[in-house]
């Protein structure tokens, strides 16, 4: 029994301190209300790798993308929105089950166009209610899944195409089936560890006959290579239980990556796009006889085109001639696969076409660059303009107010765009600076005019003037004696924090500028292993020559010169290699071999040098091109000669970029692929970020000096911005284990720029703006259930001049103050009269934060101050205060008076009709109140064109808004009007006291003798009480 | 072995005590409350709360029957408005431009008769009897506390004409068993598709039975509206005629 109760005493004791432990670790509840905007954007948008319509609905599509997750239209394609944020972010194939296709959904993830940039997945998924909820089933090794083929009668019984592992030899790969509903898999058809499931297609009329075309391919990250003798197209008959090869027709020797798909009205017509070793005998193949014998009809362009990238044919559902292949623009067929044409301008790089099933006419078509309508079969098409799944391979910033953020994305150029924007920030603030592939892009570091940016391999680095809207191409050229020069697809650049006109440009060698571009030093020898069996990319592609430069490789990836000497520079490059100069290029060591616990030749990926010590750098190693998923992240302090792992099994994915805290040396940044993780104990724990970020990949993370804003660039989710970080750094553990603890904030700048702005529509995406209220931050230990919480706000002499909604969740809660305290009772009218609502903003100064917890009180103070860049003069602001708080009494004292009326004509109402005697009497003094309101307030009328005439209410609240809503000094004119209303208020006062004096101290004694109760009034104080 | 045995015992005890039934959920929630009986003593409830408006202070007032009969008054600036009203025939509530009643479109109304009544109080009451569904998800947090996730399926809604179901999710705090949120998704308009939050906080005592004086409704991740009750009176007797559409 002893020994039992140690047992649980121990485990209790080991229980509470892990979690102990654990508790700052526990993202979900801790970051609260630190929430991140996505802010995109839309116009440019991103790779769509499928498309997948209901069955019967058209009204519903579902698209799967290459790093943006899944999105669902409920209104047969004008809008989207994501409902697969928590999973990987790279999608395979996306399947409605047939038999309940209002709710079941299959998403296998790993996207198939397998570009050197592709992510990767981690099984299939599967919603049972249209997408709000999904159950990971499996296959989590299989990387990447080409289609998902449910039993259109059995939802148990679905079969998967996996792909399976690019950039290296794995087993999870080929068909699998499940009956169960995917608690367990069968992989019933596998060829090798190198050849993976390319396309699968169940025969709409036959649930029993499968097609499954198989694909021998490889990628490492200097080469790839299409094809083999082992892709093959295979048949089952019988559910998947046999499968035989049926290429009769196709050709001989190796094949590469085959398309099939059957026409949905004829299942004896299949069509299969085929890549082959012979030119004239790539392209369309057509069966008439459900595979037992095929005839090559086409080998255009658009037919053959990068196999690896566009294998996919789709047959429209009720012609089975007419037939459309993805390419690099796409084409359409209508005779059958004889003979194609064009479909409409849209962005390049087709990956899958739907048509609805009810309207061949109506096609969506998924692109590199978002994804696109049709209403007239093709011809022309149009943006879908709300999907906000950009590329974007690297972000900077500019020190502007809004700052900006720049970067490049994948086939979509280079962009910079706001933080801000008045209505939010639409696809037209967005200003292109860079053509083709977009990558590294930086503004100059001190003149706001001019920017850098790149496309792929650096075969154009642009100089950008946007003022005098001039280019120039500054890229290094080799000068003589040296090698060709290899830059890698995202080629390294970086500006100087030091020196603002120097930019470094990376290929094997450094180069440096110190006059923007124009003139280049070589500062470093080769600093790459130089393997030249990794130089070889013109035999890149197997059976489809593949050239791009996308597989340069041994080059420089990571230019990190240190912000605390210009000297230091680190260098990180594709094949491993970590460089240091102490003495900016004269001499470099090479720490490889310092690195333990990681595979030599793993690709250095992102170099971070810290603001704090000049000995610290943290380097980030992506092992995914050999294979290895596993994070690595390193750091040094003492300039590279050790090495320590400070990655735990908390990060999930891949790791590709690390931000240090600017503040805090303790609190690291981490984007890996699968979405943002943050360790505020200098890597000991860490803790995903999860609140609005995507399991998306994070290619990139700069924070901002002036904001402590977060930005992340992610790889299929746009720019990601977490707005002032800073609560993270008082974080400690015994703040935490305080019931509630108050950050410290700096004084709030008082936002008085225009609200003016926003002129997109609903189907464009528009990113939203940071909040320019006042933010009363605050951690709680426990979420608040039970019994009130209040939060009320004090001017500095206690005056109470607010009550807010206060957050209760445990963790992070921040409450928006807008600067103002409560707008004026207003008098009633006929009419709502909405210029008098305003609620006046309060003056710069300290405030005190009180908040009521039961019987707990807490308390704060926060301080407001002008804006720096203001035009306007204390004493013009305490001008236009003193006049708006005139009228904000005035406000008050009319809305009292027509109460004290309303309440006259209440009861003499009740008098006439009631009491004979005093009808009389009680007519009279009716009739003069009426005449009397009918000059102070509208008494007719309604709240659209049919209004009355603006009366003394109406007009008070009209200059009371107007010169409440500028800070600066009312205007004469404005004064002019105060004086005249004022003259007209005391007029109304007047006209009251006279009928007061004349009539309603009679009626009250003659209603009194009556025996009628008279009135109880509120006072003034009681009447325009606020709290 | 026997100390062994305790051991497999007390980790099992740990992992059962977790696992709960959704109909176990439901009845400790309703304990908390106040017990199935005093909820069905209550015949009707009035809750009167100050919104606030960006510094503007709008009294609003819910009476909501037993019997499905509802409104939501709105007094500003001496005008009345109403809202949400159901007469237990027609759904009903005023024009802000002509201050004027107006009906509201059929399948507005024939949704609020689907569930007028039967969800008095709380959709859980009853479940089984009014034909819903519930199920246990897996846990998650929300508002930073690890909740107990159950979906309710109620009977279907029409949307643009079609049947279809209408599912709420519900977020159990694992300590005391109160919704602190309930989820859905947004059925048709501009943000069909998005998920809504209402979130519950400030549960307090009212004639033994436990309400959330504080409401935030937001789309889930956005900013919120919250109301906060100042006071909640049950079992008033109303005039028939405070429900009944007056005519256009």
């Amino acid at each position: 029994m002893k020994k039992t109760l140690s047992f649980l005493s121990l485990s209790c004791i080991l229980f509470s301190l892990h979690a102990q432990e654990s508790v700052a670790l526990q993202g979900k509840e801790l970051f609260g209300d630190l929430k991140a905007r996505q802010i995109g954007p839309a116009l440019m948008s991103g790779r769509v790798s499928d498309i997948e319509g209901h069955p019967s609905n058209s009204r519903v599509i579902y698209i799967g993308t290459a790093g943006g997750g899944v999105w669902k239209s409920q209104d047969g394609g004008v809008q989207f929105y994501s409902i697969f944020d928590d999973q990987p972010q790279s999608i395979g194939a996306v399947a409605v089950d047939p038999s309940d296709p209002d709710n079941t959904v299959w998403v296998g993830t790993g996207e198939v166009w397998t570009r050197n940039s592709v992510s990767v997945g981690n099984g299939i998924y599967r919603t049972t209610d249209g997408g709000k909820n999904w159950s990971h089933l499996g296959l989590e090794k299989t990387e990447r899944i080409a289609a998902v083929e449910v039993h259109p009668k059995d939802k148990n019984t679905v079969y998967v195409a996996a792909l399976g592992a690019l950039w290296g030899d794995s087993e999870d790969r080929g068909v699998y089936k499940t009956t169960d509903g995917g608690k367990s898999w069968n992989k019933i058809l596998y060829v090798n560890t190198g050849t993976g499931c390319s396309d699968l297609v169940m025969d709409p009329n036959d649930p029993n006959v499968l097609y499954a075309a198989f694909w021998e391919f490889r990628r490492t990250a200097w080469s790839f290579n299409s094809g083999g003798l082992n892709s093959s197209l295979y048949k089952s008959s019988d559910g998947g239980k046999t499968w035989n090869k049926i290429q009769n027709g196709f050709p001989q020797g190796k094949l590469g990556r085959i398309a099939v798909t059957v026409a949905p009205s004829n299942s004896k017509i299949l069509y299969a796009v085929v890549e082959a070793e012979k030119a004239e005998q790539k392209g369309l193949y057509r069966s008439d006889d459900a595979g037992a014998t095929w005839k090559h009809l086409n080998s255009d362009f658009e037919l053959t085109v990068r196999p690896f990238y566009f294998s996919r044919i789709v047959v429209d559902p009720l012609d089975p001639e007419t037939v459309v292949k993805a390419g690099l623009s796409g084409s359409i067929s209508h005779d059958g696969g004889k003979t194609f044409k064009g479909l409409g301008f849209m962005h390049s790089d087709i990956h899958d076409i739907w048509f609805d099933v009810k309207d061949s006419d109506r096609m969506l078509v998924a692109t590199d660059g978002g994804l696109y309508r049709s209403l007239n079969g093709g011809t022309t098409m149009e943006i879908v303009e709300n999907l906000p799944i950009c590329m974007f391979y690297h972000v900077s910033l500019d020190n502007q107010t809004p700052y900006n953020i720049y970067g490049g994305l994948q086939d979509n150029g280079s962009w910079f765009g706001p933080s801000a924007s008045p209505g939010g920030i639409e696809a037209r603030d967005w200003e292109s600076i860079g053509m083709g592939d977009g990558f590294r892009v930086y503004p100059h570091p001190t003149n706001p005019k001019i920017m850098y940016s790149e496309m792929q391999g650096a075969e154009a680095v642009w100089r950008y003037d946007i003022e005098k809207k001039q280019t120039k191409i500054v890229k290094p050229f080799p000068v003589q004696g040296d090698p060709k020069l290899r830059f890698n697809w995202n080629a390294a650049i970086s500006t100087s924090k030091h020196a603002p006109d120097r930019l470094y440009i990376g290929s094997q060698f450094l180069h440096r500028s110190d006059d923007m571009g124009n003139n280049w030093t070589k500062i470093s020898p080769d600093l790459t292993t130089n393997d030249p069996a990794k130089q070889n990319q013109v035999e890149s592609g197997g059976l489809s020559a593949d050239n791009s430069g996308a597989e340069n490789h041994c080059t420089i990836f990571s230019i990190a010169e240190s912000p605390l000497d210009q000297n230091l520079l680190w260098i990180g490059t594709d094949d491993g290699n970590v460089q240091l100069t102490k003495d900016g290029g004269k001499s470099w060591s090479n720490l490889t071999a310092n690195l333990k616990g990681i595979p030599a030749k793993t690709w250095c990926y992102h170099i971070e040098p810290s603001s704090f010590e000049k000995g610290t750098a943290y380097a980030i190693f992506d092992g995914h091109t050999r294979n290895d998923k596993n994070a690595y992240v390193f750091k040094t302090a003492d300039f590279g000669a050790t090495w320590t792992s400070i990655a735990t099994s908390e990060i999930i994915g891949f790791a590709r970029n690390i931000q240090e805290d600017l503040k805090n040396p303790n609190i690291l940044y981490l984007g890996t692929e699968f979405g943002l993780f943050v360790t505020i104990d200098g890597g000991k724990s860490w803790s995903k970020f999860t609140n609005g970020v995507p399991a998306a990949a994070v290619h990139y993370i700069e924070q901002h000096p002036k904001t402590n804003d977060l930005i992340l660039g992610t790889h299929g989710r746009g720019i990601i911005i977490i707005d002032d970080i800073s609560p993270l750094r008082e974080l400690t553990p015994e703040v935490m284990a305080k019931p509630l603890h108050f950050f410290a904030s700096k004084p709030f700048e008082m936002n008085e720029s225009s609200t003016f702005g926003g002129s997109s529509s609903e189907t464009q995406f528009v990113g939203s703006n940071p909040s320019s209220a006042a933010k009363i931050t605050y951690y709680l230990s426990k979420r608040h259930t039970f019994g009130k919480m209040t939060l009320d706000i004090y001017d500095d002499k206690d005056n109470w001049i607010n009550t807010i909604a206060p957050g209760k969740q445990k963790g992070i809660n921040i409450v928006e103050w807008g600067y103002n305290s409560m707008a004026p009772k207003v008098a009633s009218g006929k009419t709502v009269d909405g210029a008098a609502m305003f609620a006046p903003r309060v003056p710069a100064g300290k405030y005190k934060v009180v908040i009521t917890k039961g019987s707990e009180k807490f308390e704060t103070w926060i301080e407001l101050k002008y804006p720096e860049k203001t035009v306007f003069t204390l004493e013009e602001r305490k001008m236009q205060q003193e006049t708006v708080k005139t009228l904000y009494t005035m406000t008050e004292e009319l809305a009292y008076m027509v109460y004290e009326i309303d309440e006259l004509l209440a009861h003499s109402d009740k008098v006439m009709k009631e009491n004979t005697s005093l009808k009389k009497h009680a007519t009279k003094l009716n009739a003069d109140l009426n005449k009397l309101k009918d000059v102070l307030v509208i008494t007719k009328g309604d709240n659209y064109v049919g209004a009355g005439e603006k009366q003394l209410r109406e007009k008070i609240g009209d200059l009371y808004s107007t010169i409440g809503s500028y800070y600066g000094a009312p205007s004469q004119s404005q004064l002019e009007t105060l004086k005249m209303l004022q003259s007209k208020l005391n007029e109304g006062r007047t006209n009251f006291k006279a009928i007061k004096d004349q009539q309603v101290t009679k009626y009250k004694s003659a209603t009194e003798k009556a025996g009628i109760k008279y009135i109880e009034l509120k006072s003034f104080e009681e009447f325009v009480k606020k709290n | 072995m026997k100390f062994v045995s305790l051991c497999i015992a007390f980790i099992g005890c740990s992992f059962l005590s977790t696992a709960q039934t959704a109909e176990e959920v439901i009845e400790k929630y309703l304990k908390t409350l106040g017990g199935i009986e005093k909820i069905n003593s209550i015949s009707s409830m009035e809750m009167k709360a100050k919104v606030d408006y960006g510094g503007m202070t709008i009294p609003v007032e819910m009476i909501t029957l037993r019997d499905g009969r509802t409104l939501t008054k709105i007094t500003f600036q001496g005008q009345e408005m109403i809202q949400g009203a159901f007469d237990g025939t027609t759904s009903w509530g005023t024009n802000f431009m002509t201050m004027k009643p107006e009906k509201n479109d059929a399948e507005t109304t024939e949704n609020v008769k689907r569930t007028a009544g039967v969800d008095f109080m709380t959709p859980l009451m009853d479940y089984k009897t009014k034909g819903y569904t519930v199920e246990m998800l897996p846990n998650e947090t929300i508002e930073g506390t690890e909740c107990l996730k159950m979906k309710v399926t109620k009977k279907a809604q029409l949307v643009e004409g079609q049947d279809v179901p209408n599912v709420e999710f519900y977020y159990f705090d694992k300590e005391n068993y109160v919704p602190i949120v309930v989820e859905a998704e947004i059925p048709s308009g501009q943000m069909k598709g998005q998920i809504s939050q209402t979130v519950f906080s400030d549960y307090q005592e009212v004639n033994g039975i436990y309400f959330a004086f504080s409401m935030t409704q937001k789309i889930k991740d956005g900013q919120g509206q919250t109301i906060v009750f100042d006071s909640i009176e049950l079992n008033k007797k109303y005039e028939d005629a405070i429900f009944k559409f007056p005519g256009e």
